[in-house]
């Protein structure tokens, strides 16, 4: 049994679960939620490598992994989920060794969150913090249940002192109620003055909010395509929670996905000062969140090569095709099992471990608190040592110089 | 790692005694020997000036707040793009950002561009430690480390209030080592955990946190003998309650009274020495002579400035309160984090303008800490980067610092508001010489941080120094060093960065008593949302450094 496992189910990176594995295989995920339980799975993954539509050794695939990007104009690298940050570190050094584009996952799902945060800043806290001290708890739009199973038996248990508000709000009327709360939070407008049902809505939630010594406001930063979102809202989302600073405390926790998607957006800060959609094509980082993302340059025709390092299974669906038409590498958790293997070219592929599962290192909770991984299985190759391998042929002049 | 000779050049080592001497530093496996052979490469470094690497104890360039920062700021990165240098030997090297708060290998080449090869990030929440060292790892050139955050950490304040003062000690201990961190910091104690539970006034040393029977004078105390009876390299390192008050040259003063007759370290004092102007319409005034006349007569204490310099900063703090009061008298965006259990964190950018009376006081405050301190190996330079100022203000801050002429035309060009009657104003002749120079740059900071192998050039020393050629504008002289050795490898050369070795990491392991962790344990499960067994950093590919003395055996 490996004790203290962190889940990489979703953003929640629940560090409590015990694995129990028999004939090297996950038979049991104890503290584990549903989505937790499959994201372990039984721990047993593909360990193939290919190229040419045939199997190949993993050096040779390499080889020849290296020279595709080497030889690519408008080479790619992208951050699928499930990596360590070790991993990310690495792909990060191949993109700016290569002076290709950068993108992750984040930038079709948490991006306006994200740029919101960077016009403006945000009022948050971890999540340990708003367990300890949220009196009120708005639910924005938002059952937790649903992708986030533990979040609220975790982070926001029900208490003797904790209020819960519920907010359903039509996607059309979010920025408004919340602009509208904002104002009065701020006391910027005379309550009566808004007419409509943004301003009702605000009115009768204002003094809820307020009545709290902690607010916690809880909001899904990851899109969901079922309901189109007002790009507006997530700067909406965190001017509430700042003008709440005023007379009282409050905190917004946006909600991430699994993966350690967190520590992508962290990673690649830190190496580059940009969390996503970045350009190394003239030598430095460049930061492009609105027409260099992955998906604006697939729809431009700007990709020539691809490196996917991570779970390729889940790419948002719409990268897919365009991503299995052009010549790729990928390298990651049974990429050989993903829909990127198929498509022309065949892909050259290396089945790795799974980070939180195979492989060890750090990762981020959707709070920026990192957390240890213990791998409960041998499997496949680590993804950050397949990674660094390639880094190595594609910089050869490479010594001991970052690490 | 080949022999080296710097040979010719006059050397300014003070922690041996020797200012301006025309000798050899000889280098050979990475330590400063007395003598090499007469094969070893040879740098000619005649009318040249010698100087041990310079070691910033107090900046900010690696942890989750530093990172929050850096992506806050994509305008600045925008501006201020680094391509990777061309090293020597085809070595890797990468590209970057700059601004205030740059990405993490430009953070590297650019403090060693700058002659400086040790760097101490100077409040990480030990929740967040992990980050940190992915930062340091991912930082080349300098040695690095940091100091742990304690001053509002619940299980510490609960010991307090429990009279539990010798568990509380046993917990620092534990704490160091399971973050890998170097030192015990205290940020605006009890404060923070204040502005948490939603007070808004003055957290003053005497003032209750909360219920309980804990005050900032308690925390400092505590921690203060904690970090002594621990034997720890560098004292308590201590950022004092009501930062940027008007008035709050009382609680500083106070502060070190409190902890009076022991060693402990007042960081960026300049914002912590200021008096408020009696009479109507209030104002602000220099307390910086208040300070200073402590400082001069207690040696147990000692400080760094925190200078502030024109032009654009970013404000990044533990001491969250402080960042929100910022925001609302500036506008600017703002980033708020309470971490669980341990501190808080906060994020504003500033502009330090001349032409304003605030900055232009604050300005005059930290020239004049630096100007009316008797002992420079007491009162060492910082800008607090990137709160002050960037580290690559240095130059300019030497400047203002060496060449009295200079300083009193930049002076006549700033806001006059709040400065007359400062010392600064009424006329200080001092000049600093190159050898105090070296002292509040490298000498003064590793002393003071009890790095025994670093901040001169005796043999055993690690071989880190940096030449500089005379010039008389001298932040023209310090901002581009001719050569720079690191660990004996030669990493700047004719004033271009031409290696980028990685850097050691500096951290502590002090021994404890067990029966800390079996108390922990519980508070654990019953507080935090991170298994006990997971906070620890584990074991660090670097030593710890030595401790004397029974705590030092090291676990």
């Amino acid at each position: 049994m490996t004790a203290h496992v962190t889940c990489l189910g979703c953003g929640c990176a629940c560090d409590d679960i015990e694995i129990v594995t028999s004939d090297s295989r996950i038979v049991g995920a104890t503290n584990a939620c549903e989505l937790g339980v499959r994201w372990f799975g039984d721990g047993r993954v593909p360990t193939r490598s290919a190229m040419g539509g045939r199997p190949a050794k993993r050096h040779e695939v390499l080889d020849a992994a290296a020279a595709l990007l080497r030889q690519a104009l408008r080479p790619l690298v992208y951050l699928a989920p499930d990596l360590s940050c070790e991993a990310q570190q690495e792909a990060v050094g191949i993109a700016d060794a290569l002076g290709a584009a950068l993108d992750s996952a984040t930038s079709l799902t948490a991006m306006p969150s994200i740029l919101a945060a960077q016009e403006r800043g945000r009022a948050g806290a971890t999540l340990g913090e708003i367990r300890r001290r949220a009196d009120v708890v708005a639910l924005w739009n938002v059952d937790p249940l649903v992708r986030y199973p533990r979040y609220l038996s975790r982070y926001l248990p029900d208490s003797p002192g904790r209020t819960f508000i519920r907010v359903d709000v039509d996607a059309i009327d979010e920025v408004p109620t919340l602009t509208a709360l904002a104002a009065i939070v701020a006391g910027q407008v005379r309550q009566e003055s808004g007419a409509g049902a943004a301003w009702d809505r605000a009115r009768d939630l204002a003094p809820r909010l307020l009545a709290g010594r902690y607010v916690t406001i809880v909001a899904d930063a990851e899109s969901d395509d079922a309901s189109p979102r007002d790009p507006g809202r997530a700067g909406a989302l965190i001017s509430l929670a700042q003008a709440l600073n005023g007379p009282t405390r409050a905190a917004l926790s946006l909600l991430r996905g699994g993966g350690n998607r967190s520590g992508g957006d962290a990673v690649m800060t830190w190496q580059t000062g940009y969390p996503a959609a970045v350009d190394f094509s003239r030598g430095h980082p460049r930061y492009q969140p609105h027409d260099g993302t992955a998906a604006s340059r697939f729809a431009r025709g700007d990709v020539d090569a691809l490196l996917v390092v991570g779970a390729a299974a889940q790419i948002p669906p719409a990268l897919l095709a365009p991503m299995s038409r052009v010549p790729r590498v990928l390298i990651g958790p049974a990429v050989s099992d993903s829909a990127l293997e198929a498509g022309q070219p065949p892909a050259m592929l290396i089945d790795t471990g799974i980070a939180g599962i195979h492989d060890g290192g750090t990762v981020m909770r959707m709070d920026d608190v990192p957390l240890p991984l213990r791998p409960s299985l041998a499997g496949p190759p680590s993804t950050a040592g397949i990674v660094r391998a390639l880094a190595d042929l594609i910089r050869p002049g490479r010594q001991a110089a970052a690490r | 790692m080949t022999a080296l000779r710097i040979t010719g050049g006059a050397v300014h080592d003070p922690a041996n005694g020797i200012d301006g001497d025309v000798r050899d530093i000889c280098i050979d496996a990475g330590r400063i020997v007395a003598e090499v052979p007469k094969s070893a490469t040879t740098i000619d470094a005649r009318g040249m000036v010698v100087m041990p690497g310079g070691v910033d104890m107090h900046s900010h360039v690696a942890s989750g707040s530093v990172n929050l920062a850096r992506r806050l700021l994509p305008e600045e990165h925008d501006r201020d793009p680094m391509r990777a240098p061309a090293l020597a030997d085809g070595e890797l090297s990468r590209s970057g950002t700059g601004g205030t708060v740059p990405s993490t290998f430009t953070t590297g080449y650019r403090y060693a561009g700058l002659g400086y090869t040790t760097v101490f990030d100077a409040a990480v929440a030990p929740l967040t430690a992990r980050l940190s060292h992915a930062e340091f790892d991912d930082t080349p050139i300098v040695d690095g480390g940091f100091f742990v955050l304690m001053g509002n950490d619940e299980y510490l304040l609960r010991q307090i209030d429990a009279g539990e003062r010798d568990r509380a000690r046993e917990y620092a201990a534990w704490l160091l080592g399971a973050a890998g961190g170097y030192a015990i910091k205290i940020v605006n104690p009890g404060g923070i955990e204040r502005w948490k539970q939603g007070a808004r006034d003055r957290t003053d040393l005497d003032t209750a946190i909360g219920a309980t029977s804990v005050t900032p004078r308690k925390i400092l105390e505590t921690l203060v003998d904690a970090g002594n009876a621990l034997g720890l390299p560098h004292a308590a390192h201590i950022h004092c309650n009501n930062l940027g008050v008007p008035g709050n040259v009382a609680t500083t003063v106070g502060s070190m009274r409190a902890v009076a007759g022991r060693r402990a370290h007042f960081t960026h004092l300049q914002f912590h020495s200021y008096a408020a102007a009696a009479g109507k319409g209030g104002g602000w005034r220099s307390g910086a002579r208040d300070v200073v006349e402590y400082v001069n007569a207690h040696p147990e204490v000692s400080g760094d400035v925190g200078q502030v310099m024109f032009g654009a900063a970013t404000t990044i703090t533990a001491d969250s309160p402080v960042e929100y009061m910022l925001h609302k008298s500036s506008g600017r965006k703002w980033i708020n984090v309470d971490l669980e259990l341990e501190t808080g964190c906060g994020i504003v950018p500033h502009m330090y303008q001349g032409k304003a009376a605030v900055s232009a006081l604050q300005w005059v405050v930290g020239l004049e800490l630096f100007l009316l301190s008797a002992d420079p190996w007491q009162m060492v330079l910082s800008t607090d980067h990137p709160n002050g100022g960037s580290f690559l203000s240095y130059p300019e801050l030497i400047r203002l610092l060496m060449d009295r002429a200079y300083r009193d035309e930049q002076l006549k060009r700033v806001n006059q508001k709040w400065l007359a009657g400062s010392a600064l104003a009424d006329g200080i002749a001092r000049e600093y010489t190159l050898n105090e120079i070296a002292i509040v740059t490298r000498a003064g900071p590793a002393r003071l941080l009890g790095l025994r192998a670093k901040g001169h050039l005796g043999a055993g020393a690690d071989a880190d120094v940096t030449v500089y050629v005379p010039d008389a504008d001298r932040s023209k002289m310090f901002a581009t060093p001719r050569y720079v050795v690191k660990g004996g490898t030669l990493v700047v050369e004719e004033g271009q960065l031409r290696r980028a070795p990685a850097g050691r990491r500096l951290h502590v392991r002090p021994a404890y008593d067990n029966a800390v962790t079996r108390d922990l344990k519980r508070f654990f499960d019953d507080h935090s949302t991170v298994s006990f067994e997971n906070y620890p950093v584990g074991t660090l590919r670097d030593a710890p450094a030595a401790i004397d003395g029974e705590r030092g055996a090291g676990r």
